[in-house]
């Protein structure tokens, strides 16, 4: 495979060059820095840090919480999408336009808008109290809390791919006899399923990172409900700049692991799909 | 009988995309539905595949009702346009989808797998992607995998539309040795007549929601019933001729018809010549088929094996009047001629040649053209610009004449204009119409088309004739108009109220005997209503129901005519066709 493809419009080397400095420039930078940062620590200083009972602690629920968050989101997100695809109903602008509503929303006033409903005497968790359900300050809020701020990203990926699955297909495997679970099984989520993939990453990659809105529903307890992120502004305010990179650090590489693994998935996933096209 | 439709009816919002359709098809029939796009063939065979519901009627597969029985239960076949393979799965998977559905065992589906990629001839591509086929490949995968479940019913919907011409007639020929091969009842549709006509059993040909008519192929092509099928299935010549004891006149000269009709009365009828059918030479003498007319060369065009002329009559008395409006080319006469007949006589534009005709087929319809009738020049004129009159000329590719008669009307006055009435005549609905309308049929109009200012092309049109002696001309007539709108026909039969019930089960009867006769002679599916009372009166009460409907309605009798129809005719808001055939 050479470097260089041959394209219709000229000027590879000019875009290239363009690419390469923007990332560096907005991601790579940054990210040196703070490597460099983490790296001014002594080894067993960092290790003292990111391997604190309360880091870890806090790993748990980041990464649970959010990974819980977009499979939760997968599901919904495949059958909010599937309704707006498929079916002519009032209001499906409306609805179609409040899949965005997180997106542009400041994630606080998400944060207070979630703590009014679910604290003990909020709209609804006042029901949910007797039933010893407890959503405010539990790891059930910040996982709430994810998967409000994620729900976009899991919509949005799907929706085209739902878009180009053809009624004919379901409807040839009808006449074919495949019933309703089959047709969805055999036709249907394959063929959407790189799309879900996509859709699972972004808000998964979106979870880990959110911070606003949690912090508001979590109550914050340290091993309990404090997630890394704010683990790290903790570590900022006592101007503990070197913990606060190193934690910054490890997120960064268990993100980096988790979204390269997914990745690969797809790629596997897309071979797969075109096992032995030219 | 594999596939039997009955009235099968499906309404697209509001309006009916596949009409009363009633169909048979025997055992292992190759039976081709043709129509042009948006004639709701495609509608018909997804109802039949089960893919979408009907609003009435019966659709029964093998004599089992499958009306209400989902696709998946209906045991079809169904290859689409699109081919519509499952892309993540490769040919082997495609083909043995329905066996796996129904949970056959790996050997019996791999077994089966080869006999129809056999069928099919694509031996060995079982481990290919559809990505890696060529069109004409997957087609036939799709083919294969629709008939591995062995169903009872193949249906294939325009299969080869995305084709290129020469994969196409291969595609073709497979399929039709699989057909046979297998003895399958198939269904096809298409939009294209020498698709039909190569492949087909039997066509039948849908306009507008209808089917129109049905039959093989030679028949639909030599004795065609309507104008659509005359002109879509190949090219026609429709010419205005008048049926006379010698033949049939058209201009000055009389041909022989190319079949002898019942039908001994002296009228205008329309007459189909195929542009083969047509002769030209230098001279009259030079032809060897009946005298025609002159005209002069307006184009040639090389097309191969034919060469086609378009030829314009020389106007004059003399020349036959072509039913196409032509516009301001004026009319002209297709022509194609062999490369035998182009050697013994060859043709340049401009040329001036005497025209001959071989063969000439008259269509069954009563309706040949209409004549606008008015008090003044003037006024027919703009009723021949009334937009339903001028629709319904268009849709039959037929022309509007003129006629004055400014003793319209007055009692005792003779007719101004010369010659009989022609065709339909139109009368413009208006106060004192009922007058006017018994005036015209006192003298010899047969069928008055009465039509209010603003009349659209109606969405109902209920059917009545008063005296058995009406009923069969006002069948073909309603068959004929039925044929060129998109409308539901209901016959009404209406009896007088005191005799309600002696005359009720006769009703019935009459109802019954009414639909089959329509349906039988005319191929016009109708609905029927029973109504008891006055019959002016409650056809004015059917009438002001909704809007968008017509009445047409048989008499025999012009007795107190303008009395009994002073409430429908007089400033009417509906369009209304009066047939009338008084008793000899």
């Amino acid at each position: 495979m050479s470097f260089r493809q041959p394209s219709v419009l000229p000027g590879f080397g000019l875009t290239f060059g363009f690419t390469t400095f923007f990332l560096s420039a907005i991601v790579l930078l940054p990210l040196a820095a703070l490597a460099l940062a983490a790296a001014s620590l002594h080894w067993s200083d960092f290790v003292h840090v990111v391997l604190s009972p309360r880091a870890l602690g806090s790993y748990r629920l980041s990464f649970g919480a959010s990974f819980l968050a977009a499979a939760i989101n997968l599901v919904f997100g495949l059958i909010i999408a599937w309704t707006l695809v498929r079916y002519e109903f009032p209001g499906r602008g409306l609805i179609d336009a409040l899949i965005d509503m997180p997106f542009a929303l400041p994630t606080a006033v998400s944060g207070i808008a979630l703590t009014t409903v679910f604290a003990h005497n909020g709209w609804i968790g006042r029901y949910l109290e007797p039933w010893g359900v407890k959503v405010a300050y539990t790891w059930v809020g910040v996982t709430l809390a994810l998967t409000l701020i994620s729900m976009p990203f899991a919509v949005r990926a799907v929706q085209p791919a739902l878009l180009e699955v053809q009624r004919d297909l379901e409807e040839a495997a009808e006449t074919l006899g495949a019933g309703r679970i089959y047709v969805f099984r055999r036709i249907i989520l394959p063929a959407v399923l790189p799309a879900l993939l996509t859709g699972f990453t972004l808000a998964f990659a979106r979870a880990l990172g959110e911070y606003g809105s949690v912090i508001f529903i979590a109550g914050n307890l340290p091993m309990k409900t404090e997630i890394t992120p704010l683990l790290i502004v903790i570590h900022l305010e006592e101007f503990d700049y070197h913990g606060a990179a190193a934690l910054g650090v490890v997120m960064l590489g268990i993100s980096f692991v988790v979204l390269l693994a997914i990745n690969l998935l797809q790629a596997w996933g897309r071979r797969r799909h075109v096992r032995a096209a030219h | 009988m594999s596939i039997t439709l009955d009235q099968v009816t499906k309404h697209y919002a509001g309006a009916p995309v596949v009409n009363d359709v009633s169909l048979d098809i025997g055992d292992g029939e190759f039976f081709v539905l043709l129509g042009p796009s948006g004639s709701g063939k495609s509608t018909l065979l997804r109802a039949i595949a089960g893919l979408s519901g009907v609003d009435h009627g019966r659709i029964a597969l093998h004599g089992r009702d499958v009306t209400h029985v989902a696709a998946r239960k209906r045991g079809v076949g169904l290859v689409f346009q699109n081919y519509a393979l499952f892309r993540h799965m490769t040919v082997a998977e495609n083909i043995e989808f329905a066996l796996r559905v129904r949970h056959m065992r790996a050997g019996a589906r791999r077994q089966r797998r080869q006999e129809l990629l056999r069928l099919v001839a694509l031996e060995g591509m079982d481990q290919r992607l559809p990505a890696q086929l060529s069109g004409g490949q997957q087609q036939r995968v799709a083919v294969a995998r629709a008939l591995a479940h062995k169903p009872e019913v193949l249906l294939l919907d325009e299969p080869f539309g995305a084709l290129d011409a020469k994969i196409r007639e291969e595609l073709r020929r497979t399929i039709r040795q699989v057909q046979r091969e297998l003895g399958i009842t198939t269904v096809l549709v298409t939009h294209d007549q020498e698709e039909a006509f190569a492949m087909a059993d039997r066509i039948g040909v849908m306009n507008l929601g209808r089917l129109l008519e049905m039959g093989a192929p030679h028949d639909l092509y030599s004795r065609p019933a309507t104008r659509f099928v005359a002109t879509f299935l190949g090219a026609a010549n429709l010419i205005l001729a008048r049926r006379t004891p010698d033949g049939i006149q058209m201009g000055a000269n009389t041909v022989a018809a190319a079949e002898r009709s019942a039908d001994v009365d002296e009228r205008e009828v329309v007459a189909v010549v195929r542009p083969e059918e047509v002769e030209v030479a230098a001279s009259r003498e030079a032809l060897s088929s009946g005298y025609l007319a002159r005209g002069v060369v307006a184009e040639v065009v090389f097309t191969g094996a034919l060469e086609s002329l378009r030829v314009r009559l020389e106007n004059g008395v003399q020349a036959p009047l072509l039913a196409q409006p032509d516009g301001a080319a004026g009319a002209s006469l297709l022509v194609t001629r062999t490369q035998h007949e182009q050697r013994g006589f060859e043709i340049h534009p401009g040329q001036d040649v005497a025209i001959g005709v071989r063969r000439v087929h008259v269509l069954p319809t009563p309706l040949s053209s209409f004549t606008a009738c008015a008090a003044s020049p003037a006024l027919a004129d703009a009723l021949s610009r009334q937009p339903l009159l001028a629709e319904l000329a268009v849709r039959m590719k037929t022309r509007i004449a003129m006629r004055a008669e400014p003793q319209l009307g007055v009692p005792e006055a003779a007719c101004a204009a010369d010659g009989p009435f022609v065709g339909t005549t139109a009368l413009a609905s208006q106060a004192d119409c009922a007058h006017r309308a018994e005036w015209l049929l006192r003298r010899g109009a047969q069928d008055l088309l009465v039509l209010p200012e603003h009349a659209a092309v109606p969405q109902r049109v209920l059917i009545h004739w008063m005296g058995e002696g009406s009923r069969s001309a006002t069948l073909a007539v309603s068959a004929s108009v039925l044929r060129h709108l998109s409308a539901e026909a209901v016959y009404v039969g209406i009896f007088p109220q005191q005799s309600a019930r002696v005359r009720a089960q006769h009703g019935m009867r009459d109802l019954l005997d009414a639909r089959s006769e329509a349906q039988l002679a005319h191929g016009l599916e109708m609905r029927t209503e029973l109504r008891f009372g006055d019959v002016a009166q409650e056809l004015a009460l059917r009438l002001a129901e909704a809007p968008a409907q017509m009445l047409i309605v048989g008499v025999t009798e012009l007795t107190r005519f303008a009395e009994r129809f002073r409430g429908l005719l007089d400033g009417g808001q509906w369009p209304m066709l009066i047939v009338y055939r008084g008793s000899p």
